[in-house]
């Protein structure tokens, strides 16, 4: 977050407010949820570190919303930073991995009833994100975004078979023996 | 309580016989409510397609019995047949399948004109549904000048110019990119809004998850059948921002 | 030599697949090279069968007649064989005029030679059945005695008298049966005559009896045969013969003569052979365009494991080209059999009918040119889509043709897609309309060859002896036609069928969305009738033109409500033909033939 917002203002200075709206319009429906408190709380945090500077809008009283910040030499050397950064989030499949495992070795649930709740889970979501996709207009710049999530959820549905049709062929030989 | 459209009982079809019999519908019971979109998933083979071809006479069971708004049809003569998907039900294909012959105006008029409707009035429609996808401006260009997006959408306004009682549409993404997609998806959103019965066939869980009930299918059975939750009202940022 | 060996694999797996395509190929080079090789060998079978009937009856290199008979013509006559070119001579001798009656029923016109019972060097008339002339007994000339239907051991009536046959034999002093009569009685025009023997006193017995006319001849050998046909003019104007007005007859004259009964047929069997062979290439050609998506697959194919596609070609041409050579030979042993019937009408003349070397040339062009045209189509594309793999692409798609589009739009569901497949193949469309057009012009020629009135070869023109080259005009004309409409039937089907085949996908479209099976039957039969209309307009008047070829003054002109009827019920046959592979077609199960489409 802190870097995503060091980076807008790159570009040229900017009132908390205008950056609240760049960053709303580039994330689409997914930037709903993104209220300008958290901006703000971020330009404060970015401020103490010294990698932003900001400067108060002359003739007009001390608010929030009237300082216009820009980035120091530091903060600049950290949005390059950023930028040439290859990291990557992990997916976190192990942790649903290791609960059917338990699953099935205590046999305190059924691995298939657990992938099947969590497909209907999956599946919701994509619903969600699918309807938001349709309702936002073709010339969005959110489109990629709606379509990697889209598309993560799809790998997590085809992987969830893949974990159906392990566990159900395990309490199949689990069963047949 | 709105009534059945499509009804299916113990519907079976076999293909092949002796040792390479294949069931590709096995004992199947379905019925799909008016003003419902219905998704039928499951990996290729599974027998989805050819469930499809049966609930709109392209292919008659080997068992069981099929019944369109009320009326069963796996009786029927192949005359008879014709009369039903002519007026009762519009289909869409994964491949389009338009006349290469014909202009878009024509493919669309094309089952208008079969059941018998006047020149005039078929050209009307179908310059209607035409401009409905958004494609009033290529009228007189023949599939081939089209993309695939164009010529899918041309195929669903052709699927609609006789009012069908249901459309069935056979994987009508799986050719098509992303962008295409999202066209016909929001064309099919814009006919169950206005109460169009569905029933899509597909292999895309983005298009599943748009459907009001999804049906999966293993080897010529379902197995499972869910009703889908309506979207809820709140916003994505629970999707993006876990961590905050 | 690895290629070729891979050519020829690949030509015999194409055969294996497809034998339907081989047999057809191979039945239509059959049919159309055996007539093709009978009409051109007809004149040389004809001239080969005069010179193997003269060497065998020592025939005359000159005869010449005399309208008079009595001593002072005879020794006229003989006085020519003092000229020093006339190195041997028979005669002069007696042909009494008379008529023949057989069975107690056929009459005819017949000439009675009188000769000795041991005949001289010259004009030995071959005895092929019974023996000689003998007091008292005739001989008939071989195709005089067939048309009579008479035999050794039946009795003839000439003039009144009963005579037993006691020999049938064949001579090349004269042209064969029925222009035994060289000249008429007293030198005046003669009458479809036959020809007979007897011994000289039993001619003279014959003409004293009724005063019958009679005229007098004498058969000369030349020293040089070649210039018998200008015998005549090296005889002087004051040469005693030239009193009695002589009349010359070359064996040259006589060898030509006997084509007169093939005036007919030759044109009907050369022409016949092209438009055969016209409907050959158009058939096959239609089969193996259905085979051009298979071809360009393979084409592919092979490109994809290093072959080119010349070897797509070689192996295409190599499979048409066995097929039809193969045909070729069928053909040339089959017109061999035929050419005896064929050539020879009468039993006049003796000798093996072989079909001549220009013939055989001219078959072989057309069997060669048949597998190239027919392989021609699919050879080019499978090259052309191996190399500009876009052109191809383009190719399978319709092009937009707003006129036609325009056009069509207001007719009936069926008509519109009926033409508008129609238009997709311009080529085919054609091909149909010529098909079309060929029957209506065979049809036509055949029912005018039969309204011809001709002159019976019996007494006074009776047809109790028929005429026997109408005849053979109409039969030669019958088989051509039968093996036309047979050709064009077999055409149809394939048009009908190879359309059916590629319009499979819009047929099953088009019932996907509610078409009848009555209505995708209708589409298609519309599809081929369509084309096949102006093909029958056009072949009305193209008939009439071929009757113009054979007409002579007193031909009787095709009458225009036949020709009319040959156009419909063309055109109606054209629909039930259509219909039936159409309805097979139209059976096919959809969501197979959609799921075919998609893969």
């Amino acid at each position: 977050m802190q870097d995503a917002v060091l980076a807008f203002l790159a570009k040229e200075p900017a009132h908390g407010y205008h950056l609240h709206t760049r960053l709303r319009r580039a994330l689409g429906p997914l930037g709903e949820s993104l209220n300008r408190g958290q901006i703000y709380v971020t330009l404060a945090r970015l401020e103490r570190a010294g990698l932003v500077v900001a400067e108060r809008a002359a003739g007009l009283p001390e608010r929030p919303e009237r300082k216009v910040y820009a980035l120091t030499p530091a903060g600049r050397e950290r949005v390059a930073a950023w930028l040439n950064e290859v990291g990557w989030p992990k997916p976190d499949l192990a942790e649903f991995h290791l609960k059917l495992t338990a699953a099935a070795a205590t046999r305190l649930a059924d691995p298939v009833a657990l992938v099947a709740a969590q497909r209907r889970e999956v599946m919701r979501r994509l619903r969600e994100v699918q309807q938001a996709a349709l309702a936002e207009p073709a010339e969005s710049g959110a489109g990629p975004l709606l379509e990697g999530i889209v598309l993560r959820l799809q790998a997590d549905l085809r992987w969830l078979d893949a974990c159906e049709r392990a566990w159900s062929g395990a309490g199949d030989a689990a069963g047949g023996g | 309580m709105p009534g059945a459209v499509i009804r299916a009982r113990g519907l079976v079809k076999h293909f092949g016989r002796g040792q390479s019999l294949v069931r590709a519908v096995d004992e199947i019971d379905l019925e799909v409510a008016e003003g419902e979109t219905l998704a039928v998933m499951g990996p290729s083979g599974c027998g989805k397609s050819t469930l499809l071809h049966l609930l709109g006479g392209l292919e008659r069971p080997t068992a069981g019995e099929v019944w369109v708004a009320g009326r069963r049809i796996d009786t029927l003569s192949e005359r008879a047949l014709a009369g039903v998907r002519r007026r009762s039900v519009g289909f869409v294909f994964q491949s389009f399948h338009l006349v290469e012959e014909l202009s878009a105006a024509e493919n669309v008029e094309l089952p208008a004109l079969l059941a018998g409707c006047s020149p005039r009035e078929a050209r009307r429609r179908a310059m209607l549904l035409l401009e409905r996808v958004g494609l009033a401006g290529r009228a007189r260009h023949l599939p081939s000048r089209l993309s695939g997006g164009q010529r899918q959408r041309v195929a669903i306004a052709r699927a609609l110019v006789n009012e069908p009682l249901v459309v069935l549409a056979d994987e009508p993404t799986g050719n098509l990119d992303t962008a295409a997609t999202l066209e016909v998806l929001r064309i099919f959103a814009e006919l169950r809004a206005a109460g169009q019965t569905l029933v899509i066939v597909t292999h895309d869980e983005r298009v599943a998850a748009t459907a009001d009930r999804l049906v999966s299918m293993r080897d010529g059975m379902f197995v499972d059948d869910t009703r889908l939750a309506a979207a809820r009202p709140r916003g994505l940022g629970g999707l993006l921002w876990p961590e905050d | 030599m690895g290629s070729l060996l891979l050519a020829v694999r690949l030509a015999l797996a194409n055969v294996r697949r497809h034998p339907a395509q081989a047999a057809m190929l191979l039945l239509s080079v059959t049919v159309a090279t055996a007539t093709m090789a009978l009409g051109l060998s007809l004149h040389g079978v004809s001239d080969a069968l005069y010179a193997h009937t003269r060497a065998a009856t020592a025939g005359p290199d000159v005869v010449v007649l005399s309208g008079e008979s009595g001593p002072e013509v005879s020794a006229a006559l003989a006085s020519l064989t003092d000229r020093p070119d006339v190195v041997a001579h028979h005669g002069p001798y007696r042909i009494v005029y008379a008529e023949l009656t057989a069975r107690g029923a056929v009459a005819s016109p017949v000439v009675v030679h009188g000769f000795a019972e041991r005949p001289g060097p010259v004009n030995r008339p071959l005895v092929t059945d019974g023996r000689w002339v003998r007091p008292g007994g005739t001989v008939l000339e071989r195709g005089f005695a067939d048309a009579l239907g008479v035999g050794v051991g039946d009795r003839v009536t000439i003039a009144g008298r009963s005579y037993p046959v006691v020999g049938i034999a064949v001579t090349a002093a004269t042209s064969i049966y029925p222009w035994g009569a060289q000249i008429g009685p007293y030198g005046g025009p003669s009458d479809y005559t036959g020809l007979a023997w007897m011994t000289a006193a039993d001619a003279r017995a014959l003409a004293r009896s009724r005063d019958l006319p009679v005229t007098t001849a004498i058969d000369l050998r030349l020293r040089d045969p070649a210039a018998a046909d200008t015998f005549r003019h090296t005889v002087p104007d004051d040469h005693p013969v030239r009193v009695f007005r002589p009349t010359f007859r070359s064996w040259q004259f006589t060898a030509q003569h006997d084509k007169v009964i093939l005036r007919n047929a030759q044109p009907i069997l050369v022409i016949g052979g092209w438009m055969l062979g016209f409907l050959a290439v158009t058939g096959v050609a239609t089969l193996a365009a259905g085979r051009v998506a298979e071809q360009t697959r393979r084409a592919g194919l092979l490109k994809a494991v290093g072959a080119g596609p010349g070897l797509i070609a070689a192996a295409l041409l190599t499979e048409y080209l066995a097929a039809a050579l193969a045909g070729h030979a069928l053909g040339l042993a089959l017109a061999r059999l035929a050419l005896p019937v064929v050539a020879a009408p009468t039993a006049s003349r003796i000798g093996d009918a072989e079909p001549t070397a220009g013939a055989v040339v001219a078959a072989t062009v057309l069997a060669v040119a048949v597998a190239v045209l027919a392989a021609l189509g699919p050879t080019l594309h499978a090259m052309r889509t191996a190399t500009v793999t876009a052109l191809a692409a383009s190719a399978r798609w319709p092009r937009h043709r707003p006129l036609l589009n325009a056009l069509t739009a207001p007719l009936p569901t069926p008509l519109l897609l009926g033409l508008r497949l129609a238009a997709r193949r311009p080529g085919r469309a054609v091909l149909q309309a010529c098909t079309t057009a060929t029957t209506v012009v065979a049809i036509t020629v055949l029912l005018t060859v039969h309204a011809q009135r001709e002159r019976g070869y019996g007494l006074d023109g009776s047809v109790a002896l028929p005429n026997l080259r109408g005849l053979h005009d109409r039969r030669l004309m019958l088989a051509i036609t039968v093996l036309l409409v047979a050709l064009a039937i077999v055409n149809i089907l394939t048009f009908t069928w190879t359309t059916a085949m590629e319009a499979r996908a819009t047929m099953a479209i088009a019932r996907a969305l509610g078409a009848t099976p009555g209505q995708v039957t209708t589409a298609l039969s519309a599809a081929q009738l369509l084309p096949g209309l102006p093909g029958a307009v056009l072949g009305v008047p193209l008939g009439f033109l071929v009757y113009l070829l054979f007409a002579t003054g007193n031909s009787v002109p095709p009458r225009p409500s036949w020709m009319a009827g040959a156009a419909l019920g063309t055109l109606l046959a054209t629909a039930a033909l259509t219909a039936l592979p159409a309805r097979l077609a139209a059976r096919r199960s959809v969501a197979r033939e959609l799921a075919a489409e998609a893969a």
